[in-house]
């Protein structure tokens, strides 16, 4: 660190206010600044007018895709914030690792496995290409009308970002949910089951529930009937969230999610709206 | 002393500056649309400078991109600054272009840190209040009143990323011509930035000036 006297500030000033010091001195002079008793007004004399030179540069329009980067970008920085508050109190438990099961019959949807072998950061930046990849689907479907579609489309990315982090932690296992009806628009979403506690499910694209109708997640195991998770309403927004699934097993298993007349439902009344695979837990990827 | 007491006694945030600061504040709370929003208002000024400085339209834009994604994590320091949000955004700009230049440079060894504020950051605005008013035309007119080595040596130092000693090296004047060059250059325009600013304010440029 390098400390500077208010001679040596004076004599600095104008270089400084122009961003023409070395950021070594630049950071100096800022220290000083910090502590100095003296206002050295002389900085505020020379630098006010800096800012105004920004107006005199040829004004060029940024591409339009700069956008879309940006605020990818920002989602995977919220991602990757709520994933440092998450991880803080979790000693994470080295995974064990798994073999013998096999793909369960019926797989639906994609499939997305997190090796257990793979390092922290590899798994860090899967999940922000992921964050980033989606956060650019949806701002290129973004049509916000309103307070509460803005309310709902911030609830949604503060969700899935949650969900995302979540599949980012050593030992998760993660289904990618798609539409069972066949090509088109359909509910999609995502399901983590995590090593340790309960997991997010989040999905998008549902039809609204009505009266006693809920929607009802369920894990089927291979050669096992469904298990029920949880029941969930669905509004307007047409996005459904639990924070209910159960923790990892590290087998193979399947999530899906089937629209109910009524809560607590002990097996499904009918076919999935919306299915997908988690992968046994140590598998390549 | 006395005018400089007199220029940070006019400032009073204008409507524009109010709504930046609102906006600023859904950035600190992490909301998306806020930086969207920003982005929109400042997207064209952020863009040019950093295309001005760098020459480089890929640079420029990887500079916007970081610029705007330090200002997402850092809104909430906002308030630490003494300088409207416009010069806040843009000095965030105007800093990680030139340290994109100078790391561009062979023979400079960058250190790689984000800890070091933009000067500006540690200044209050001038006269925020009238910046609307102060345009274009004002601030070239301003530059014109300049001599060309005065000129040379401000537009190598905000736009070209050079050091003092850089600037020197390159226009072969001892460093000492080159600070006060800088110097005076930047005086000049204040003169006769203030004078503008006075006559839109219905004061004298005595009073405003000193």
């Amino acid at each position: 660190m390098i400390t500077m006297t208010c001679d040596q500030i004076r004599d600095l000033a104008p270089a400084y206010v122009l961003g023409a010091l070395e950021r070594d001195e630049e950071l100096a002079v800022a220290e000083h600044l910090r502590t100095c008793p003296d206002a050295h007004a002389e900085l505020a004399e020379l630098g006010g007018v800096v800012p105004y030179l920004d107006e005199v540069v040829p004004l060029v329009e940024p591409p339009a895709s700069l956008r879309g980067r940006i605020m990818a970008a920002a989602v995977a920085d919220l991602a990757a914030r709520s994933g440092e508050r998450a991880e803080a109190p979790i000693a994470s438990p080295a995974p064990r690792p798994e073999t013998g099961a096999r793909q369960a019959p019926g797989t639906m949807g994609q499939v997305i496995p997190i090796s257990a072998a793979r390092s922290r950061r590899d798994r860090r930046s899967w999940v922000l290409g992921l964050a980033a990849v989606l956060a650019i689907v949806a701002l290129g479907t973004w049509n916000i009308r309103t307070q509460q579609q803005l309310a709902d489309a911030q609830s949604y990315q503060q969700r899935l970002a949650a969900a995302l982090v979540q599949a980012g932690q050593p030992g998760s296992q993660v289904a990618v949910l798609a539409s069972t009806g066949g090509p088109g628009p359909g509910p999609g979403g995502i399901a983590v089951m995590p090593a340790n506690g309960a997991g997010i499910l989040v999905v998008s694209g549902l039809a609204p529930t009505t009266g006693s109708q809920v929607y009802e997640a369920w894990t089927i195991a291979e050669g096992q009937p469904p298990a029920p998770v949880a029941g969930f309403t669905v509004g307007s927004d047409g996005i459904g969230y639990l924070d209910r699934m159960p923790t990892s097993t590290g087998q193979t298993l399947t999530v899906a999610i089937t629209l109910e007349p009524a809560p607590n439902a002990t097996a499904p009344s009918s076919t999935p709206v919306a299915a997908g695979v988690a992968a046994q837990r140590g598998v390549g990827g | 002393m006395s005018n400089i007491d007199a220029s940070v006694r006019v400032r009073q945030p204008s409507p524009a500056d109010d709504a930046d600061r609102e906006v600023l504040d859904r950035v600190a709370a992490g909301e998306l649309d806020a930086l969207d929003t920003l982005y929109d208002r400042y997207r064209t000024m952020a863009y040019s400078i950093a295309l001005r400085i760098t020459s480089d339209a890929t640079l420029a834009e990887d500079v916007v991109q970081d610029a705007f994604l330090g200002a997402w994590r850092n809104a909430g320091r906002y308030s630490e600054s003494r300088a409207s949000v416009k010069t806040w955004l843009l000095a965030i700009v105007h800093h990680r272009a030139v340290d994109a230049v100078r790391r561009r440079r062979p023979t400079v060894e960058l250190p790689e840190r984000e800890d070091v504020p933009p000067p500006q950051l540690t200044l209050p605005d001038l006269w925020p209040e009238v910046a609307g008013r102060l345009d274009r035309d004002a601030v070239q007119g301003a530059l014109r009143v300049l001599s060309d080595v005065q000129r040379e040596a401000i537009e190598l130092a905000y736009f070209g990323g050079l050091t003092q000693q850089e600037i020197a090296a390159r226009t072969n004047a001892p460093l000492g011509t080159v600070k006060s060059r800088m110097r005076l250059g930047l005086l000049a325009m204040r003169r006769v930035l203030l004078g503008e600013v006075g006559a839109f304010a219905g004061l004298g440029p005595d009073e405003v000036a000193g």
